[in-house]
């Protein structure tokens, strides 16, 4: 009962961010200047060419009209066509426009669904990445405020968060791949491929995971009841690993819930340098080309994956502990 | 004095506190005995160090706390050097309970499971299914309800006063020798920490455990133990058993303590204001208010918790009214519907015969003006970066002065009034005592001088004297303005000693509106007696707990049981009272009390209530 | 804690009787590592406002003859000429870089004051009103959230022209939600305190309570920590630079100068590494600065009445 109330309570809510999200970006990509058409013609296509395409596309109407058609194919799952992609895979770059009938190019959904999996993948190792490193340094960190092993947790955190992911990202396949030959780097031929993109995802996530997470240890180690605790006869190592992790487990769950938008991010960049073909390759490509279809639905399926993320981090979170209520 | 074998020794015990600067002692030369069995009192004011010594005694004394000489001895070993591990072990013998059961379990843990969790830990030949057995019936012995389901709940659905029995159940579960119990009903209301200590008194004789009982409040103390330490800034200044320390104090500062405990029967306990004026300056009608909470783990169901229920009554100019109760009676909703902070749901609220309701702009600012009132905690009611004039000046510029000589005389006149020194006025409020920060507070209410103060528990903070202090400076602005007060209080001896009449709420409702003495010597509603028989105090009681004190909590405010709201903890309960509500029913002389036992032609009780306001 | 713990206790009593905000600073002064940063700090941005012009380095000038010379430390018999080196077509590298800081800095400290600005306000009006203005803030701040930011800001960079204020705006409307958050959870917390209630008893307007109590008592503290996000910004900056939606070229930028260096990479490597070397320090700088305030706000919070 509670679960599924719930859960339909938190899904309303989710719909209405995503709806909300769409309007943003869809209102966004339609007001700044910049017309997709022009380039998707080539700068040497007549005007007339241009006007009479942005037509057929559709493009002239009012963006309510625009909005609503778009949103009514999003309710049915389909979110749309590529401007320039071929159905067949390989991108079309705006200079050899031909006169391909529309039918031909590729659906959104399935250029998202294509390139989902391998940012997934990439996405989680980054995570499992993040978190041992974090748990590592941030629980011994939170334990002895004011020692050593919290200044540790502080350098660490305040380099690493000083480290823009690009760069490191260069440094880091000049260093361990092209160099030392440790690791591929380049592209995507193998699960190997994914540890490097990780290393570099996960240096860019862990210091916010070890500031809370020993800023919260710290905190709670502070609560009366771990000291109560020892009164009442309970073991340190009790004390620490049977409560005080797992209530420090819970800020931890929602930054994580929160980080997600952030990890997409730099999931972006990264897979930019790597050249690794996920999602966030796809973005670039769709922005650099103005495929405003791609570029609306990564951005709707990425807030609807965020949703359904932080749902999964709440309930979690009111498992762990019950005052909490969503 | 001593028992030939005492179980418990401390030996000349010293701890200092180490400050930046240096060390301080806060505990010197401590030297008693516990005996088996045995029941010790320590009484001492706020900062004495009672609680520093407690922790000693548990050998929980950490740093910034160092010992510095002495000994606890325990079964001849000095547990202050006691390794952890053996330490854990003794733990089973050594139980402690303090004074935030709140705060005192994992909150994202059963309360059952971390009991079992306790004495698995120092007990560790106990198998989990017996352990389980044993929290669930001690658990039924201290009297918590269906305790089988309780055994799986969490510390959050746990009142507090649940809560310590829950924790007293913590600490005798293992069956220790001896019971540290810290300052364990200070945080109770009254009626709840009665039971509480009954219970503890109850339990501690079948399982034959010594304790060392810890409260500021010499009362409680008495109440528990059978000898009393008193405790003077870190130095045992006297010990005798209760009764004759009761009777013939040795120490003077045994002989101020006992000076400043407020008496509820004796000559001399009121000291009220001679109030002869009928102008009714507040007049409340009818006044309900609920507020709705979403209903834990549903859609869209909401719980409407009715926390004022169609109260009527008249503040007369210049007297003190009080309005008592416990926690959840719905007196600090009270003062929000007084002070118009929220407005009722149905009823009004008459201020000089004008509903503030209706009040707009400047006859609001003008009401505003006349009805200040003063905050419960004095730490967290004043902005904590202004400097105190600037706090002081900001409901007259609020109010539209600006000569800025003007407003720094009117601060610095009514700082002199409650005795500010005028050093403060750019001095910002950190750093000052609870006193002063509350008499600041007084201040910012007086500088408008209004012609109404309502006081939401202003003196609970402070300690007896500074209590003492404010309140004749209450009465000294009351003779200067003329002012009207009304206290909302839980502590029926500070009504008792400055109300002309005080009402008594329970559940939302007034049950009783009596004049001082009335109320006191002959009160007209059981919950009244009730109150009387849980007070802390060292006079004869006028009404026994053996008589009025039941078991059980008041029933929750979201769904009240149908008739009278007491009947559940009501010693003379009938048969009526389950099914019909009782109106207030007039006792002669203004004096009123809803209950059936009073008046059965309760019919009549409206018209009387009607009769009285008008 | 740890590096505010250093604190010697005669100063943590001496800023008792401080205002909150005068506190924060004082106790985060007197750690060594918030000094180290502030040095560094000050340092680099004397150099980048009047290094480029003292020396006369034009930025932009190409020099065939001085192409591709390493940093100092690598070179045969130290030439101060060129200190960090000249890129592929003999630009200096250091003048190039303090230049990028510039862009980088201004770019930072203006999109924070954006955030805040707009964060602030809205999350104050959120929290102290609730209900149903709340819910609208707040779910306008989830869809914000929802959406990475940067592909927000790519989108909108990447169609319309990059220009430094279209980089501001962009950036700043694109985090606001946090401050939001964090504002109004303290200010929810904050008008329950009973100070409120008695400004409110005493006829105060809910304006005059929230820019007269609130403002000054709840906004110190965030400006502080605010510090770490213009660290935050100088890196989405450079990033964007990096993807080519940032300041556009030849106004040398930390992102496009790395972009460029990473073809030569594998030739002279210090093209894209000295640059990110010196945008880390300078960042590490910031970041110091604003951890040591973010602990020191924690730690007065915690131990104020």
């Amino acid at each position: 009962m509670f679960v599924l109330s719930f859960l339909v309570r938190r899904l309303l809510q989710g719909a209405l961010i995503v709806f909300l999200v769409s309007l943003l970006i869809f209102t966004l990509l339609r007001v700044v200047p910049g017309d997709p058409v022009r380039l998707m013609a080539g700068g040497m296509a007549p005007e007339a060419l241009i006007e009479q395409i942005a037509k057929d596309m559709g493009l002239r109407d009012p963006i309510v009209v625009q909005f609503g058609r778009y949103m009514s194919g999003v309710v049915q799952g389909d979110l749309g066509q590529s401007f320039v992609r071929p159905a067949n895979g390989a991108s079309t770059g705006g200079a050899n426009f031909n006169d391909s009938t529309r039918g031909e190019r590729a659906k959104v959904l399935d250029l998202i669904l294509e390139t989902l999996p391998m940012t997934l993948q990439l996405a989680g190792l980054a995570i499992v990445f993040a978190l041992a490193f974090s748990f590592l340094v941030g629980i011994p960190g939170g334990l002895a405020p004011g020692r050593w092993p919290d200044r540790l947790a502080f350098y660490i955190s305040s380099i690493f968060v000083s480290l823009p992911n690009f760069w490191l990202g260069i440094i880091l396949a000049l260093l361990l791949s092209v160099k030392l030959g440790w690791l591929p780097a380049i592209g995507y031929q193998g699960f190997a491929y994914t540890i490097l993109p990780a290393i570099v995802l996960a240096v860019e996530l862990s210091p916010v995971l070890i500031r809370t997470l020993s800023a919260s240890m710290a905190g709670i180690m502070m609560e009366p009841f771990v000291a109560v605790g020892k009164v009442r006869g309970l073991s340190r190592s009790r004390i620490v690993f049977g409560h005080a992790l797992r209530n420090a487990s819970v800020p931890l769950l929602n930054l994580l819930g929160i980080q997600f938008s952030g990890l997409l991010g730099g999931v972006l960049i990264v897979e930019f340098i790597f050249d690794y073909p996920g999602l966030g390759l796809l973005t670039i490509n769709a922005v650099l080309q103005r495929d405003f279809p791609l570029i609306q639905g990564i951005a709707i399926v990425t807030s609807a994956i965020f949703v359904f993320i932080n749902i999964a981090v709440d309930l979690v979170a009111t498992m762990i502990d019950p005052r909490l209520e969503y | 004095m001593t028992q030939p074998a005492p179980l418990l020794a401390v030996r000349d015990l010293s701890i200092d506190l180490r400050t930046g600067s240096g060390k301080r002692r806060v505990l010197s030369d401590i030297s008693f005995d516990l005996a088996p069995r045995e029941i010790v009192g320590l009484i001492g004011a706020s900062g004495s160090g009672k609680t520093i010594l407690s922790r000693a005694l548990v050998n929980w004394i950490e740093p910034p706390l160092e010992i510095a000489s002495g000994q606890v001895e325990y079964k001849s070993s000095n547990i202050l050097t006691v390794a952890p591990g053996p330490m854990r072990r003794l733990r089973r013998e050594i139980a402690y309970v303090g004074g935030d059961p709140m705060g005192a379990l994992d909150p994202t843990l059963p309360v059952g499971h971390q009991i079992v969790e306790k004495l698995r830990a120092v007990a560790p030949e106990i198998g989990a299914a017996e352990a389980g057995k044993r929290v669930v019936d001690l658990l039924d012995a201290v009297r918590i309800p269906s305790a089988k389901n309780r055994f799986h709940e969490y510390p959050s659905q746990f009142s507090g006063g649940m809560m310590q029995r829950a924790l007293i159940v913590d600490a005798l579960v293992s069956n220790p020798a001896f019971l540290v119990a810290d300052n364990i009903t200070q945080p109770l209301d009254v009626t709840v920490a009665a039971q509480v200590l009954r219970l503890l008194r109850e339990l501690t004789e079948r399982f034959d455990t010594a304790v060392f009982f810890v409260s500021s409040s010499l009362p409680v103390v008495s109440d528990v133990a059978s000898r009393i330490l008193v405790l003077e800034e870190g130095r045992i200044v006297e010990q005798q058993e209760t009764k004759a320390l009761v009777a013939h104090p040795k120490h003077p500062y045994t002989y101020e303590l006992m000076s400043q405990i407020p008496k509820l029967w004796a000559e001399g306990a009121a000291n009220v204001p001679a109030s002869t004026s009928k102008d009714v300056v507040i007049s409340v009608r009818d006044v309900c208010r609920s507020y709705t909470v979403r209903k834990r783990g549903t859609f869209a169901a909401y719980n409407t918790v009715r926390a004022v229920r169609n109260v009527t009554f008249d503040v007369l100019a210049g007297e003190n009214f009080g309005v008592v109760g416990e926690s959840g009676c719905g007196k600090s909703s009270m003062m929000r519907l007084l002070s118009r902070l929220e407005l009722p749901d149905s009823g009004q609220v008459l201020c000089n015969g004008e509903d503030i309701a209706q009040l707009r702009g400047k006859d609001l600012l003008k009401f505003r003006r006349n009805f200040q009132l003063v905050l419960q905690d004095p730490f967290s009611s004043l902005p904590p970066r202004t400097a105190i004039g600037a706090i002081l000046e900001e409901p007259l510029r609020t109010h539209g002065m600006r000569d800025k000589r003007e407003l720094r005389h009117r601060a610095l006149t009514v700082m002199d009034e409650v005795g500010l020194p005028s050093s403060l006025y750019e001095e910002l409020p950190i750093g000052l005592s609870a006193g002063q920060r509350q008499r600041i507070n007084v201040a910012q209410a007086m500088v408008l001088q209004p012609k109404v103060l309502i006081m939401d528990e202003t003196l609970s903070s402070l300690d007896q004297t500074e209590q003492f202090k404010l309140l004749k400076l209450f009465d000294k602005l009351q003779a200067q303005y003329g002012l009207t007060y009304v206290f909302i209080s839980h502590d029926l001896a500070m009504v008792r000693r400055v109300c002309n009449r005080v009402a008594v709420m329970y559940l939302g409702e007034i049950v009783e509106i009596a004049h001082n003495e009335r109320l006191f010597f002959d009160p007209g509603h059981p919950y009244t007696r009730t109150l009387m028989s849980a007070v802390p105090t060292l006079e004869e009681r006028r009404y026994r707990p053996e008589d009025y004190l039941l078991e059980g909590e008041p029933p929750s405010p979201i769904d009240l049981p149908p008739g009278c709201s007491f009947a559940g903890r009501c010693p003379n309960v009938m048969d009526r009272c389950l099914t019909q509500s009782p109106h207030l029913t007039d006792r002669g002389a203004h004096d009123m009390a809803a209950c059936f036992l009073l008046d059965p032609a309760t019919a009549r009780s409206k018209d009387i209530a009607e009769r009285v306001v008008a | 804690m740890s590096v505010i713990d250093v604190v010697p206790a005669e100063t943590a009593e001496a800023v008792r009787s401080a205002s909150i905000s005068r506190r924060i600073w004082r106790l985060a002064i007197s750690s060594n590592e918030f000094r180290v940063g502030l040095a560094v700090c000050l340092v680099l941005l004397v150099a980048a406002i009047f290094y480029p012009e003292w020396s006369g380095i034009d930025p932009t000038k190409m020099s065939v003859r001085e192409r591709l010379i390493p940093p100092l430390f690598l070179q045969q018999g130290w030439s101060w000429a060129h200190p960090l080196g000249t890129d592929q077509i003999g630009r200096d590298m250091l003048v190039r870089s303090l230049v990028g800081l510039r862009y980088s800095f201004l770019i930072g400290v203006s999109t924070v004051m954006l955030m805040l600005y707009v964060g602030c306000s809205l999350g104050m009006i959120a929290g102290y009103y609730g209900g149903k203005i709340d819910t609208v803030i707040m779910r306008i701040t989830d869809a914000q959230l929802s959406i990475p930011m940067i592909i927000l800001a790519i989108a909108v960079l990447g169609v319309s022209r990059p220009t430094i204020p279209a980089i501001i705006l962009v950036l700043g409307l694109s985090s606001w939600p946090t401050y939001a958050r964090v504002t109004r959870s303290v200010v929810m917390t904050e008008r329950k305190r009973e100070y409120v209630r008695a400004a409110q008893v005493m006829g105060a307007s809910n304006l005059r309570i929230m820019i007269r109590l609130l403002a000054p008592l709840i906004l110190p503290p965030i400006i502080f920590v605010s510090v770490l996000d213009v660290a935050r910004m100088m890196i989405f900056e450079s990033i964007l630079g990096f993807i080519g939606l940032g300041v556009q070229p030849p106004t040398p930028t930390f992102g496009n100068i790395i972009a460029d260096g990473r073809k030569y990479l594998l030739n002279a490597w210090w093209i894209a590494t000295m640059p990110g070397i010196f945008l880390c320090v300078t960042l590490t700088s910031i970041n110091l600065m604003g951890a040591v305030l973010e602990r020191a706000r924690n730690r007065i919070h915690g131990g104020v009445s």
